[in-house]
């Protein structure tokens, strides 16, 4: 019989699993910024909107533009200057909220007194009408990115969990004066070499030995670091984590402890009495939109900018936002401490597929744990479940 | 006589509360049975209950010999074809379909052929399709509501649309038909029509019934034996009479002693 | 014996108004014409079997696409590996390839079906979105059917001659499945399941049963669109399928009504005509783009105004109305023209290409905002009220 798991596990480096688990909560933490606007808005309105990942795209072109307009279109900002990322995140987070009060006033609610896959079809079609009216707005082809320059905090910090085996960082470091020494007698030849890209047969023969030597120490200095377990953490990401950690107790004590959060709980649990009982429902939903919105604002902002490489584009927010709604759903829609549940859970499943060699498949997981979740428990892991009055 | 439906200890949380409690009575074949209580008393859910909407947290409800929530839990297709149909208290007929389209959806579920013949309109599907019309056509009339046959549910005037609810539950060929607040919104005359008809349903069809109803006349001379609820619990049980001088009752309904 | 006569003319005219196509197309039309009609015949296919998901069931699928894909890919993987070794002609074959397709697009759509339609009907739409995209990426990373840079199906339809009855008569079948399926009490059924689940599970209707009905027979239908479209095509590659295509056919339903299988029909005509013709047009000035959607706007927003305090006959309504649309249409026009003096957009343009998605997008939203019960509503236009005649 063949065993299953060791096929599974064959080329998996256990080493890895923290730095790919600590690389799933951090984009989690994203997953979640954005999941707590389906989350919201679903529990006010009954309403998926799809239009939220596009608020999201919207949030990180603004981000892209500030950028611009501090340094202009360098790719690489000769100075950086502080006050450059507050004031990103501060308009990606204004501009998404103002994007969601217009969405809310001309597209939902006209709606709301329609059947509800008529609100559906129209969060589909602004989804879609955002996508592909902003390619002919938005700088796409080349697709832009936010220059790594703008984030002054690009070094990583490393943490070593255990320490590399004894015996190969010795058998590296054996390595070493080796290749020192071919480097000297190298750098002497090339003195005496005329054409430094022209080099005599002995000149070829010391660089040949050079560089057989210089890969098998960094071979061997590979294989001492691969064998202790380590974490490296880009410092932007920190930043990004803490920033999305504050949001959130922001948004728990906006929902938790003032006045129009008591009354946003209130609707979310019974539309029409809540409007009967005096609470100005127009207001409450319009607040929920711009807290959706301003999160997803403020998570486009920080991926766009403390990831390095991310490409902008209108398509920006597709995936990201039917992960998040995934992530609502997985954590209980309608439920806030759900959402953020679900969406590191999201971040965490999706680092270990990479971590376990899929990484092509990262996108697809998403819905795989949308279907189990749909067949063993639909009301999520912090969803209640209630039965539908009849 | 072996009852018909038997609630035995049927209760039903919702978080906190409890909807229904314990309540426990038998209905016998032929039975024209009140339910009553006042707003919010449990009716309707035992309704659902009944129908299996809801499950029972613990107790259980026989239909005949079977166990349809309890034990074994049936889903409310399956308790429909056992031979219980209902009527909605907030009515929930098929809006967008005529009246006759609605009745015909009722019966359906005693025609026995195949969807490939429906898709292929083959003689099997035609031939039930219009038996199921043609029964459908004879329910509009108890309920005298030929006229209307073509018209869309949801056009209809209120009163109409309940009596519609009681012809679609009518063509699934219940044994046992439950009734949910039938008079609610109808004139004392409409009201009087209404009673004659149930009785009807009962006497000439052989149908046994349960009924919500708020207005006391209705349920006084209409029912023969009556269940009151109040706050999920069964308070009394008996006769016409024997109701409307229980002073629990009277303490339920005007909330004070007498 | 009168059943069985009726029964074979119209199976006959079915067989002759595919004929009657292919012989039209094929003799009056130039190849970018023919394409057009092939693609008609299967954007047809596509809408009527969402229709009767998403208008008769009312189940709110919008990855259709997806089941396309999985009966093109099914289909033609058979062929690449089994056409050699059997005796069947090609145009016998393609047949047979398409079954497949359904098939295997029918058992995807139960995988999915089964799971999501015990739920309410919101999730549908997320796990259809999200089972198009797990299709999307494994054909991407499957070796077998070429991953990213396709499949070619061998042998495929020679591009003087396509098997265009053959599409047609998939189109015409699917019209009549849905049509005879509406005349019956089964049909009933389905609708009873769009108007109120909780009333017809009271009514004894097995609603997920029903469902699952429909989504099986609605995916099979695509599959089978799908096998027909892997040996026009002759190749396969993931993009050709992707949430666009969707997006396209749930603009057709939504368009054409939901319910409405006329409705489906001619929206999906119209339609799928529309993204082959923008598509040759090269360049539209980005100024006229600004100003015509301006001009809709502005149409539907005083037409909403306006319509509530209309009354009178219908047609001086429909007149006022539509005089309205054209006098902001062409207010828009101009105002368009008056843009390109701006510097910024003088020299903008964008293509045909571009715009067309935006077009179905807005056609949702507009359609939504003024008339979402469709166009047609539920009902039937025209020759489907002749249709519906004989069973009522
Ligand atoms: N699905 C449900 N979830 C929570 N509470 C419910 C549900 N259905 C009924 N209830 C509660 O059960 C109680 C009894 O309701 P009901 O049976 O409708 O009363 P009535 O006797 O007026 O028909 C009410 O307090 C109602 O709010
Ligand atoms: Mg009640």
């Amino acid at each position: 019989m063949i065993d299953v798991t060791s096929l599974l596990v064959a080329g998996i480096e256990f080493g890895s699993l923290p730095q790919q688990l600590l690389n799933g909560i951090l984009i989690g933490g994203v997953y979640a910024l954005i999941a707590l606007g389906y989350t919201m808005v679903y529990g006010v309105l009954r309403l998926i909107n799809f239009a939220h990942g596009e608020v999201y795209m919207l949030g990180a072109y603004t981000a892209l533009f500030v950028s611009w307009i501090i340094y202009g279109r360098a790719q690489d900002p000769v100075t950086v200057v502080w006050y450059a990322l507050p004031l990103m995140l501060l308009s990606a987070m204004t501009v998404c909220a103002l994007i969601g009060i217009v969405l809310e006033r001309f597209a939902y609610r006209p709606m709301r007194n329609q059947p509800r896959i008529a609100s559906l079809i129209t969060a589909i079609g602004l989804s879609l009408l955002l996508q592909y009216g902003g390619q002919l707005f938005l700088p796409v082809s080349p697709a832009p990115n936010i220059s790594g320059k703008v984030n002054p905090y690009r070094d990583n910090l490393t943490f070593y969990l255990t320490q590399p085996a004894p015996s190969l960082v010795r058998a590296a470091d054996a390595l070493k004066p080796e290749m020192d020494k071919a480097k000297a007698a190298l750098d002497e030849q090339l003195k005496l070499e005329k054409d430094e890209f022209n080099l005599s047969d002995t000149g070829l023969a010391l660089r040949k030995e050079f560089f057989e030597r210089q890969s098998a120490y960094n071979k061997a200095q590979g294989e001492a670091q691969s064998s202790a377990i380590s974490i490296t953490l880009p410092k932007g990401q920190l930043i990004m984590f803490t920033v999305t950690l504050i949001l959130m107790a922001i948004l728990r004590h906006i929902v938790l402890f003032t006045k129009s959060g008591r009354a946003m709980r209130a609707v979310s649990h019974d539309f029409d009495s809540a409007a009967l009982m005096g609470i100005n429902v127009n207001k409450i939903v319009t607040l929920t939109f711009v807290l959706g919105s301003a999160l997803a604002g403020a998570g486009a902002m920080m991926s766009a900018t403390f990831i390095s490489g991310v490409k902008i584009d209108t398509f920006f927010g597709l995936l990201p936002g039917v992960k998040a709604f995934v992530a609502a759903v997985l954590g209980g829609i309608g439920n806030i401490p759900g959402a953020v549940l679900g969406g590191i859970l999201m971040g965490v499943a999706e680092s270990l597929v990479v971590w376990a060699g899929y990484d092509q498949y990262k996108d697809a997981v998403a819905f795989l744990i949308l279907i189990v979740v749909l067949l063993f428990k639909p009301s999520g892991l912090l969803g209640s479940n209630k039965v539908e009055k009849v | 006589m072996k009852p018909l439906l038997s609630m035995k200890g049927a209760t039903i949380r919702f978080g906190g509360l409890v909807a229904v409690k314990e309540v426990t009575f038998d209905i016998r074949p032929g039975d024209l049975f009140g339910l009553i209580g006042p707003n919010g008393a449990g009716k309707t859910t035992c309704f659902n209950l009944i129908t299996g909407m809801y499950q029972v947290s613990s107790g259980e409800i026989l239909f005949g010999e079977d166990c349809i929530n309890g034990a074994r839990k049936l889903p409310p297709n399956k308790i429909c074809e056992l031979g219980i149909a209902r009527t909605f208290q907030n009515i929930r007929l098929f809006g967008a379909l005529s009246a006759l389209e609605n009745v015909v959806i009722g019966g359906f579920l005693r025609s026995r052929s195949s969807l490939f013949s429906a898709l292929t309109l083959m003689p099997p599907a035609i031939k039930d399709t219009r038996a199921l019309e043609a029964k459908a056509m004879e329910y509009l009339k108890v309920m005298d509501l030929e006229e209307d046959a073509h018209t869309r549910a949801r056009d209809l005037p209120y009163g109409k649309q309940r009596r519609l609810e009681i012809a679609r539950a009518m063509a699934t060929n219940p044994k046992l038909i439950l009734l949910d607040e039938p008079a609610a919104g109808m004139n004392p005359q409409e009201s009087e029509q209404l009673s004659r008809t149930v009785r009807r349903i009962r006497d000439d069809y052989g149908k046994t019934v349960l009924l919500i109803e708020h207005d006391m006349r209705f349920v006084m001379n209409l029912c023969e034996r009556i269940v009151v609820l109040d706050h999920g619990e069964e308070i009394a049980f008996g006769g016409p009479d024997d109701i409307r001088n229980n002073p629990k009752v009277i303490e339920a309904y005007l909330g004070e002693p007498v | 014996m009168r059943f069985w006569g009726v029964r074979l003319a119209s199976i006959a005219g079915g067989i002759g108004l595919a004929v009657l196509i292919h012989w039209i197309a094929l003799s009056q039309l130039s190849a970018f014409g023919v394409r057009l009609v092939v693609l008609a015949g299967l954007y047809v296919t596509l809408a009527v079997s969402l229709n009767l998901i998403n208008g008769i069931t009312g189940q709110f699928s919008i990855g259709h696409a997806a089941f396309y894909q999985v009966g093109a890919y099914a289909a033609g993987l058979f062929t690449v590996k089994v056409f050699s070794s059997q005796p069947l002609t090609f145009m016998l074959w393609v047949p047979v390839a398409m079954i497949v397709g359904a098939v295997v697009a029918s058992a995807a759509g139960l995988l999915v079906g089964l799971p999501s339609l015990r739920l309410r009907g919101d999730y549908l739409a997320i796990v259809t979105l999200g089972f198009g995209e797990i299709i999307r990426i494994l054909s991407q990373n499957l070796k077998v059917v070429g991953a990213a840079s396709g499949m070619a199906i061998e042998p495929k339809m020679l591009s003087q001659s396509p098997m265009v009855w053959l599409c047609w008569l998939l189109a015409i079948g699917s019209i009549a499945l849905c049509r005879n399926l509406l005349q019956t009490a089964h049909g009933l059924s389905f609708l009873a399941v769009r108007e109120d689940e909780i009333a017809s599970s009271a009514m004894g209707i097995n609603v997920t049963r029903t469902k699952v009905a429909a989504f099986v027979l609605g995916s099979a239908l695509a599959g089978a669109a799908g096998g027909f479209y892997a040996h026009y095509e002759g190749f396969l590659i993931p993009t050709q399928f992707g949430m666009e295509v969707s997006f396209i056919i749930l603009t057709m339903v939504v368009l054409g009504g939901s319910g409405s299988i006329t409705g489906s029909v001619i929206a999906a005509v119209a339609l799928s005509a529309l993204p082959e013709l923008l598509r040759n047009i090269k360049t539209i000035p980005l100024a006229t783009v600004i100003g015509l959607t301006i001009g809709v706007i502005a149409a539907v927003s005083l037409g909403r105004r306006w319509s509530e305090q209309l009354h009178g006959p219908v047609r001086d309504r429909v007149l006022k109305l539509s005089g309205l649309t054209g006098l902001c249409l062409g207010g828009g026009y101009l105002l368009g023209l008056g843009l390109r003096a701006l510097p910024a957009l003088s020299e903008a343009t964008t293509d045909g290409n571009r715009i067309r998605m935006v077009i179905f997008a807005g056609t949702l939203v507009l359609l939504m905002l003024v008339r979402p019960q469709g166009v047609l509503g539920h009902r039937e236009f025209g020759l489907g009220k002749w249709l519906r005649e004989p069973a009522r």
